[in-house]
């Protein structure tokens, strides 16, 4: 049932497969990146094929860029810099990675960027320390050099509302992963951070007529706005009528529906349908299966639940995986 | 004949301990019977798809576990449970405080030491999920970082089948699958409940062939009786649960014969209880392995005992082969053992006429059959006077041997079906169960009867370990239909209970409206599909087998689709028969949108691997106009180079490939003119050809006219062409040609003035240089017309 598949080089911090999980990028202390592959699709034995140094400081997070912009994976380093790494034909076919693009900064650091509408233009969300989250756009589908900012708020409600000295210290988004023309682009993000406004985890949407972001929804009820968010994860959706997103914060793991039809005030009907104990303290990570009704989820306890909803609807802990030498 | 009425779930608890008996549920409809199942029932019925471990004794642990626990909440008191799990490879800890608290699994890693620093998580295709386990920084130097292990959530394999046998058995029932929803799509709605089981035979047959092939005389053939048992293949626990589907779900025509369905069952399967309690057939195999060496067996007093049981449970060859082993039959015996040779051979020939309920019997198998009710009856009756009558005849008193006499008038009570005997030599409930139907109450129809008498038969033989077939066919013997979904999906995985839901609703209308019901708390799905699904995901988790995952896909009329294009997303593109084999996948199934993004991301991968013939190949495939655009300018850089340019063989392959698709935008279609155009100005520099020449003309010319030139071009093309505006034969353009090129020039030369005008890296005196010559050839135009 299970089987070890690779080794990770010693101080790596963060791993992320590609689409296909073909691939792994491993990010580590001294700021290189390792990248694993496998040739066959068949076998699960994985190689180092590349080792390229990103930063001085260490790798807190890498994220692949959608296959549709060739393969390519986006780091945020321990001193909050965002870049992104593309691998290329060089002189004679030779496949290196090489820097994309540093993105600018201020003072503020990166948290978390994930990306997403790959299918139309790739768009890529940042969320900073200051609160602020930006949205930067490719300019040309086949150089991931060129970047403009699309957007730039806050994680409020309140369109009105600005908040000058944010500090936060983690942020989690996930985007819609439904795919198609017809789809508006949405994610939701939330955040840990001083400002309690800030915080609630927020399911924001493109407004194509006048082009920018609006808050559709707010996934905390009244009581638990201020909570802060350790992760949020999107499920697929493969017919259900409505959406399904995880939030996880200090009170447990919430599972909301939320409706694809918004109201007179342009917002989505939401509704928290269970609250699971979820993990001894911070949730890490949450994802969500390819079919959309298995969550599993990583915490401090260092043990993976597995999460899943019986025909009544009832959501409750399927399996615990617990690491043991 | 049996009726499928819902009926509350009776209580076989005490004796078999079933988990879902303090469930028991009134007759209602099935959202009702849902809603009033516990979570954990569900659970277990629908959801359970994981961790089916490898070994499937393992996993019939946890079952027993789980089994004696509900046992214990019903009785209040512990049964004797015994563990028959060996395997060490992966310990389930089932924990009792709540039963609603999750199964813990170990996830084994090597050279790390805890506590780790991180755990993080991604799920592959279809239900593997990989964790990478991150180890603390301040470890020593010679440890890893970390490693990352693949957890197969639901797995196919099973201890009782390889994987390559269960590769073989999914590829195998995918002909049979399909054929069964085609029909099912073609059948009427008037057609459907008259010979609809029909097609779900031949369907379960096919299905059954792939579970492996056994004789219908099972193992226990004792060919030449003081040989070894004949070693046959093993039977499985799949194909035994499969059989017992078909036997109560799909085969209409034997309705009526059930108990001898269930008989020639027991036959096969018998074998597969001994392995954890005694049975009639380990008895049996006992008494082979001792018949070797026995010099005169009607002494002994195992002959008579092996012969009782396998009387019992009506496996009558056998009992006539070895009655026929009998001393008395020796022909240097025959003289004084006259009668008990008489008696032996009574009895044999009594046992192979015993009237049997059934079509046919295999040529192996004794008995007389009957089809209708009355002629066996008739023929019952008769056989029972006899029977009778040679128990109560005066050769018993002539007959000396008393180990004869004895064991001989014992097989006469059980053929005249006396209960505490029959009790005595049989030792599973279910071989009770079958010597009730087969010498108490051969006329027990109708699944309700059936239940009656098994609850009975477990009252008298309680069992300590649960074989997982026990819950399958309590669980169709109580016309439970959550229970034999929980049964199927839980004990025999995935495969299992997406093939045999054909079976069940072809069997249960019950069954199929519970089934087909959608559910609005899990997004409108049904259980069928669920299960398909499910198993849909099982299968891609696999690089052999996910393949076949789009028959069961595209069988589900909700979120088949939808799960489809999430799996073919997740296909690893850049190998070649992968890309292939999902695009003709999508093709298939109409979904172009996937298909053309598979095709773009692959061209994508081939432009930045510096593959750039199969990139423009894939993306033209893709129909991704912005990118082949976006290709289109880069090749725009080389436009007004010169023409001795090494790099113009480099593009000239590229825009050859771009080709002219009315489909590409305008900027493909300048590029293919333009490498006309320089491929006709070659020649005219390498040899001076009149052809060459007016070629590059009309080339230019049509460049010129076309729209979607860029106007910073227009200069470069015309300086390029010089040579031919200066022709020394004769005028290359004509006056109206001409005049053309020369109105172009002055556009150019007011553009010149506008600020955002783009100056082209040539000589300053190229304009100059072009508008004498277009006004030399003018002319000469005018001239020669």
């Amino acid at each position: 049932m299970d089987k070890t598949i690779l080794i990770l080089d010693k101080g790596t911090t963060c791993t992320a497969w590609n689409y296909s999980g073909q691939r792994l990028a491993a990010g580590s202390t001294d700021g290189t990146i390792a990248i694993y592959d496998s040739t066959d699709p068949a076998s699960s034995i994985f190689n180092c094929t590349a080792r390229f140094k990103v930063q001085e400081s260490s790798i807190l997070k890498v994220v692949w860029v959608p296959p549709e912009y060739g393969d390519a994976v986006a780091c945020i380093s321990a001193d909050g810099t965002l870049s992104l790494w593309e691998e290329v034909a060089q002189d004679a076919d030779v496949l290196l990675w090489k820097l994309c693009i540093c993105f600018e900064r201020n003072t503020s650091q990166v948290l978390d960027i994930q990306f997403g509408d790959s299918h139309t233009c790739l768009k890529l969300v940042a969320a900073y320390s200051d609160g602020q989250v930006k949205i930067y756009e490719v300019l040309d589908p086949l150089e991931l050099e060129k970047w403009q900012l699309q957007a730039e708020f806050q994680n409020v409600i309140d369109l009105v509302s600005k908040f000058g000295n944010a500090s936060c210290s983690a942020a989690s988004i996930s985007w819609n992963p439904q795919r198609g023309e017809l789809q508006q682009s949405s994610f939701v993000l939330g955040f840990t951070s001083s400002v309690p406004l800030l915080n609630s985890s927020k399911v924001w949407e493109f407004d194509q007529d006048h082009q920018r972001w609006l808050p559709v929804a707010e996934l905390a009820l009244p009581e638990d706005k201020s909570d802060q968010v350790f992760a949020v994860a999107w499920a697929p959706n493969i017919g259900r009528p409505y959406e399904l997103i995880a939030v996880a914060t200090q009170k447990g793991i919430a599972i909301w529906h939320v409706g694809s039809n918004p109201d007179s005030n342009g917002r989505l009907l939401t509704e928290k349908v269970a609250v699971l104990s979820g993990h001894d303290g911070e949730v890490w990570q949450m994802e969500w299966d390819m079919s959309g009704m298995t969550l599993a989820s990583t915490g401090s306890d260092g043990v993976v639940k597995l999460w899943q909803s019986n025909l009544n609807g009832v959501w409750h802990e399927q399996a615990i995986l617990a690491p043991s030498s | 004949m049996f009726t499928k009425k819902p009926k509350p779930a009776t209580a076989f608890s005490t004796a078999a301990g079933n988990r879902f008996s303090n469930k028991a549920m009134p007759s209602s409809t099935g959202a009702d019977r849902l809603s009033s199942t516990t979570p954990e029932s569900s659970t277990t019925s629908f959801l359970l798809r994981f961790l089916h471990h490898p070994n499937r004794r393992h996993v019939h642990f946890v079952h027993t576990n789980e089994t004696s626990y509900d046992a214990v909440q019903d009785s209040g008191k512990m049964p004797g449970v015994t563990s028959n799990s060996g395997d060490s490879s992966l310990s389930i800890v089932p924990h009792f405080s709540d039963s609603q608290t999750p199964r813990i699994y170990p996830l084994r890693y090597h050279g790390l030491i805890p506590p780790l620093a991180r755990v993080s998580i991604s799920w592959a295709r279809g239900s593997t999920l990989r964790v990478s386990l991150i180890q603390s920084d301040a470890i020593s130097e010679k440890q890893p970082g970390g490693e990352v292990v693949e957890v197969k959530l639901t797995n196919m394999e099973g201890g009782e089948i390889t994987e390559a046998q269960w590769r073989r058995i999914a590829y195998g029932s995918v002909t049979p699958f399909a054929l069964l929803q085609s029909q099912k799509n073609l059948m009427d709605s008037s057609h459907y409940s008259k010979d609809w089981w029909e097609h779900v035979m031949e369907y379960s047959k096919e299905i059954n062939s792939l579970l492996g092939n056994l004789k219908s005389s099972g193992n226990l053939v004792i060919e030449d009786p003081k040989a070894v048992l004949k070693k046959e293949e093993e039977p499985t626990s799949l194909k035994a649960a499969w059989e017992l589907m078909e036997i109560f779900y799909a085969d209409k025509q034997s309705e009526t014969c059930i108990p001898e369905r269930l008989l020639d069952w027991l036959a096969d399967y018998d074998c597969l209880f001994s392995q954890t309690q005694p049975t009639v057939h380990a008895k049996l195999v006992d008494f082979q392995r001792e018949l070797v060496t026995l010099q005169v067996v009607e002494n002994d007093p195992k002959y008579w005992e092996a012969m009782s049981s396998a009387l019992a449970v009506g496996w009558l060859d056998i009992v006539v082969k070895l009655l026929h082993l009998h001393g008395s039959y020796q022909f240097d015996q025959l003289g004084n053992r006259e009668t008990e040779n008489g008696l032996v051979e009574a009895v044999a020939v009594l046992i192979s006429k015993m009237p049997r309920m059934r079509p046919d019997l295999p040529a192996e198998k004794l008995g007389e059959c009957y089809q209708t009710k009355p002629e066996f009856m008739k023929a019952w009756e008769k056989w029972r006077a006899q029977i009778t009558k040679l128990d109560c005849s005066a050769f018993w008193l002539q007959c000396d041997h008393h180990q004869t006499r004895e064991g001989l008038k014992n097989m006469l009570q059980i053929m005249l079906g006396n209960t505490s005997i029959l009790s005595n030599v049989t030792y599973h409930w279910i071989e009770l169960f079958i010597s009730h139907f087969l010498y108490i109450r051969p006329f027990t129809v109708g699944l309700e009867n059936m239940c009656n008498l098994a609850q009975k038969c477990m009252h008298l033989k309680p069992i300590s370990n649960h074989h997982k077939l026990m819950g399958l066919i309590i669980g169709i013997l109580e016309e439970n239909t959550e229970v034999v979904l929980a049964e199927c999906s839980r004990s025999f995985g995935p495969w299992m209970i997406t093939h045999a839901l054909e079976l069940l609703t072809a069997g249960s209308t019950q069954a199929e409206i519970l089934l087909h019901e959608e559910q609005s708390k899990l997004g409108g799905i049904n259980i069928e599909e669920l299960h398909r699904l499910v198993y849909a995901q099982v299968l891609s988790s696999h690089a052999l087998t996910w393949n076949i995952a789009p028959i069961y896909l595209t069988s589900c009329m909700k979120q088949g689709m939808g799960l489809l294009e999430n799996l073919l997303y997740r296909q690893p593109v850049q190998n070649h028969q992968v890309l292939l084999k999902s695009i003709e996948i999508c093709r298939l199934n109409e979904l172009d949108i996937v298909s053309s993004n598979m095709m773009k991301i692959s061209g994508v991968r081939n432009w930045k691997h510096g593959q750039k013939g199969s990139a423009v190949f894939w993306l033209q495939q893709a129909q991704d106009e912005v990118r082949l655009n976006r290709i289109a300018k880069q090749l725009f850089d080389f436009v007004g180079k010169s023409v001795s340019d090494e790099s113009f063989k480099q593009w000239e392959g590229l825009i050859e490939l771009l080709g002219t698709e009315s489909k590409t935008a305008g900027g493909l279609k300048f590029l293919n003119i333009y490498r006309d155009f320089r491929r006709s100005l070659l020649q005219v520099h390498g040899g001076t050809t009149s052809d060459a020449a007016q070629k590059a003309v009309e080339s230019l010319v049509s460049l010129m006219k076309n729209p979607s030139t860029p106007q910073r071009f227009w200069l470069p093309l015309l300086y390029d062409s010089l040579k031919l505006l200066n022709w020394q034969e004769h005028p290359l353009l004509n006056v109206s040609q001409t005049h053309l090129l020369l109105n172009k020039l002055q556009e150019l030369s007011m553009a010149r003035l506008r600020p955002d005008f783009t100056n082209v890296d040539l000589p300053p005196e190229a304009l100059n240089s072009v508008r004498l010559a277009l006004a030399n050839n003018l002319g000469r135009a005018i001239l020669e017309e």
